[in-house]
């Protein structure tokens, strides 16, 4: 600014501006004539005032319009932003819950899974024992029914036999014995 | 046949043999060969077959018995024979048996064997019966290959078994 200020003081102590054929045009190449000035200054004011008692309200309500506009889309802006971040939390929260419905999803698999295993354990265990079970009382049926095979056959072999052995055994005389030997028992039963 | 039928024959034969004055030998007769056609298949199939016709039956009737029994018996079987009541022909004969029997204040103690009994056992064995049972007793033998050895006696409900055939059995049910 002082420097400015120097510039025009020492521009005010200058030559006369002339022009081409050296006859004076202005007091000074810079600065305007006074009256110029005057009228200038006075010219400005009034402009100025015309400018503040005409211009001015339209621009002050301009500028309230866009304070007001520029705030509305603030309070939209943080509206946007308080639903992004409503949206955010929600799609946080739906994250979550997707989180905890594969998580129950998954820990139901496992349980029915477990469970699966566990009955199918559990008949395989019980249809082993019915069929060893089963195995056991067929092995000691069939043991029981050889063993009485085989003692109905001894004994039908041994009774075939017997059968043979005593009459090819019992001569006349033997059967007369016999004979007599009952009429001792009854005859000394009385 | 029904039972009254069977004593009607019965009574109709023990008449006819006490007529003629042959009742005890007629009876053993008749009870001996009763005992055969229950032991033979042959034979009862022969007198019991309604197609055969009865000049047939009585036939073979006479085959057996001719020479072998009094006249009285041979006839008598073959008027029940050719009546076509030969498969009845041993229930008649057991009522006969119990009436000539009663008859003569007697049970019948039915006496099987495997071997002839000889006039002096079957006293013998007769006498023992009667002690054993108390009553005088018509004795009535069988031979019995079945029997094997021994005796079995039955006299009413009473049965004494001391057969070969009955041991056997025993040892086989233990066996």
């Amino acid at each position: 600014m002082n420097a400015l200020l120097l510039g025009v003081l020492v521009a005010a102590e200058g030559e006369p501006h002339r022009d081409d054929s050296g006859q004076v045009v202005t007091h000074h190449w810079l600065l305007p004539e006074q009256a110029e000035l005057i009228y200038g200054t006075i010219s400005s004011l009034l402009i100025f005032g015309l400018l503040w008692k005409f211009a001015g309200p339209p621009i002050k309500k301009a500028f309230i319009a866009r304070t007001a506009r520029i705030e509305a889309e603030i309070a939209a802006a943080d509206a946007a932003v308080a639903a992004a971040n409503a949206d955010a939390a929600k799609i946080r929260d739906a994250k979550g819950d997707i989180d905890a419905e594969r998580g129950r999803l998954f820990a139901e698999a496992d349980a029915q899974a477990e469970a699966l295993l566990r009955d199918g354990r559990e008949r395989l265990e019980s249809e082993v024992a019915e069929l060893e079970a089963r195995s056991a009382a067929e092995l000691a049926s069939s043991t029981t029914r050889v063993s009485d095979e085989m003692r109905a056959e001894i004994a039908r072999i041994v009774q075939h036999a017997t059968d043979r052995v005593v009459a090819d055994s019992l001569d006349q005389a033997t059967g007369d014995d016999l004979v007599e030997a009952f009429i001792q028992r009854v005859g000394a039963s009385s | 046949m029904s039972t009254s039928r069977i004593d009607g024959y019965a009574r109709a034969l023990f008449e006819i043999a006490r007529a003629e004055g042959t009742l005890d030998e007629v009876e053993d007769e008749l009870f001996r060969f009763a005992r055969s056609y229950e032991s033979s298949d042959e034979l009862r199939r022969a007198l019991s077959d309604d197609d055969l016709p009865a000049e047939k039956r009585r036939a073979i009737i006479e085959d057996l018995l001719g020479g072998k029994a009094t006249t009285t018996t041979t006839q008598l079987i073959s008027m029940v024979a050719g009546a076509g009541r030969g498969r009845d022909l041993p229930a008649i004969v057991d009522s006969l048996v119990e009436r000539a029997s009663s008859a003569k204040q007697l049970a019948v103690a039915e006496v099987r064997t495997a071997v002839e009994l000889t006039d002096d056992q079957r006293a013998r064995l007769k006498a023992a019966l009667e002690n054993a049972t108390g009553r005088s007793l018509n004795l009535k033998a069988i031979v019995d290959p079945s029997v094997i050895g021994g005796v079995v006696a039955t006299i009413g409900d009473t049965v004494i078994d001391d057969t070969v055939r009955t041991r056997i059995d025993q040892l086989k049910s233990r066996l």
